[in-house]
């Protein structure tokens, strides 16, 4: 069994998100919170709001795309905000097992 | 049968007995008070006003009136209710018409939710609505003031209300409330405006009313496309700056201005980013009326 970590949307619809050149903001139906988001959070939920992705697909979508300077952990900085994302019930993250 | 067209006895008479019944926008409003300045306010200032049938429904039943005899006589106060809610602590007597207006204020914010009711001023020209969201003494209302004043149709100096069905903003024109020294400042600018009493010594300081011009009012079952949205700042002395913001940032501010956000869910940021996304945004500081109102009417060509 071999497990990957997936990221997505929550399921019910409940996270509407509108964007805006390199920024994005969220609405959260379950908290009535409304959160502006830019830089690399814009351009994760850029990514899975059109389809679900996993993790190290997205840190090779986010590589691409930002220039990143060779002392910024990126890696760390991506997985760090997905948690705080998570949190905030913005974003699923799961474990998904295939044979 | 607009209320000037009324002898003032009958008006003074429907305002003791039954209440007078207008229509204000998209709003039907019974107003009873026995209240002199009341009845002056509503003269001076609601003359172009439709009334309303007594088989019509009335949206907002409203009173303003004295708390109790005693009242009358000793430091006298005044009470304004909505279908026998008392949304206010009582203020002092003399300020029975600017409470008119407030409480009128919150009836429309707190039971509209057919609209997003944002905290705005909105006007229009050549088919485009400038909505002017801002807290008290971002200097909207005067801003508001000069516009219409200057030939555009006046919608609300004080809450804009968009529809969350088809994005077009609704009018409910008004009196223009104006504080402090933006009063001579607008007669100034304009000798030919009716202001009604000045209300004195109130929370926010000397009030008073710009009557709307009759054209608003005529128009006032007319709804406009949003076009621009911009968040004034009146900052003494400085430049006349009207700066592009980012449609994101504009989303936010607009959020923070809107009275029932968290009410309409999902529909308000629909309504919000719908309205964001229709309208182009700024920020706006400004201190000249004369050279603002040239730029404003430079955007609306």
């Amino acid at each position: 069994m071999i497990g990957e970590i997936s990221i997505e949307l929550p399921m019910d619809g409940k996270i509407s998100c509108r964007f805006y050149l390199d920024e994005c903001v969220i609405y959260n139906q379950f908290s009535a919170e409304t959160h502006l988001i830019g830089g690399v959070g814009a351009e994760i939920f850029n990514v899975i709001s059109k389809k679900s992705i996993t993790r190290n697909q997205l840190l090779n979508y986010i590589r691409n795309i930002f220039i990143v300077e060779m002392d910024c952990d990126l890696e760390t900085h991506m997985d760090n905000l997905l948690q705080e994302y998570q949190d905030l019930g913005l974003l699923v993250v799961s474990m998904n097992y295939s044979a | 049968m607009k209320l000037a067209e009324l002898p003032k006895n009958l008006i003074i008479s429907h305002l003791k007995h039954g209440g007078l019944k207008l229509k204000i926008g998209a709003f039907n409003v019974c107003i009873y008070s026995p209240i002199d300045t009341v009845s002056e306010h509503l003269l001076v200032l609601y003359g172009d006003y439709d009334i309303v049938s007594d088989n019509d429904f009335i949206d907002f039943h409203t009173v303003v009136k004295s708390p109790s005899i005693i009242r009358r006589y000793f430091r006298p106060q005044v009470n304004f209710s909505f279908d026998g809610y008392f949304p206010f602590k009582p203020l002092p007597y003399t300020q029975a018409s600017a409470m008119f207006e407030w409480g009128l204020n919150w009836c429309i914010a707190n039971h509209s939710h057919q609209y997003l009711v944002i905290h705005a001023a909105v006007v229009e020209r050549n088919g485009k609505a400038f909505i002017f969201p801002g807290n008290p003494g971002s200097g909207k209302s005067t801003l508001c003031a000069a516009l219409v004043c200057n030939g555009w149709r006046l919608l609300s100096d004080e809450l804009t209300l968009v529809s969350v069905v088809d994005g077009l903003v609704y009018p409910a024109p008004r009196p223009i409330s104006l504080k402090n020294k933006s009063i001579e400042v607008i007669r100034a600018l304009s000798p030919d405006a009716v202001i009604g009493s000045v209300v004195n010594n109130t929370a926010k300081g000397a009030i008073g009313h710009v009557r709307p011009p009759t054209e608003s009012v005529k128009l006032a079952s007319v709804p406009a496309m949003p076009a621009k949205l911009i968040f004034p700042k009146f900052l003494d002395g400085s430049k006349t700056i009207l700066a592009t913001l980012s449609k994101s940032r504009a989303l936010l501010k607009l959020v923070e201005n809107c009275f029932n956000y968290n009410i309409l869910g999902v529909n308000g940021f629909n309504c919000v980013s719908d309205l964001v996304n229709d309208s182009d945004c700024f920020n706006l500081e400004y201190s000249s009326l004369n050279e603002t109102l040239l730029l404003l009417t430079d955007l609306s060509d």
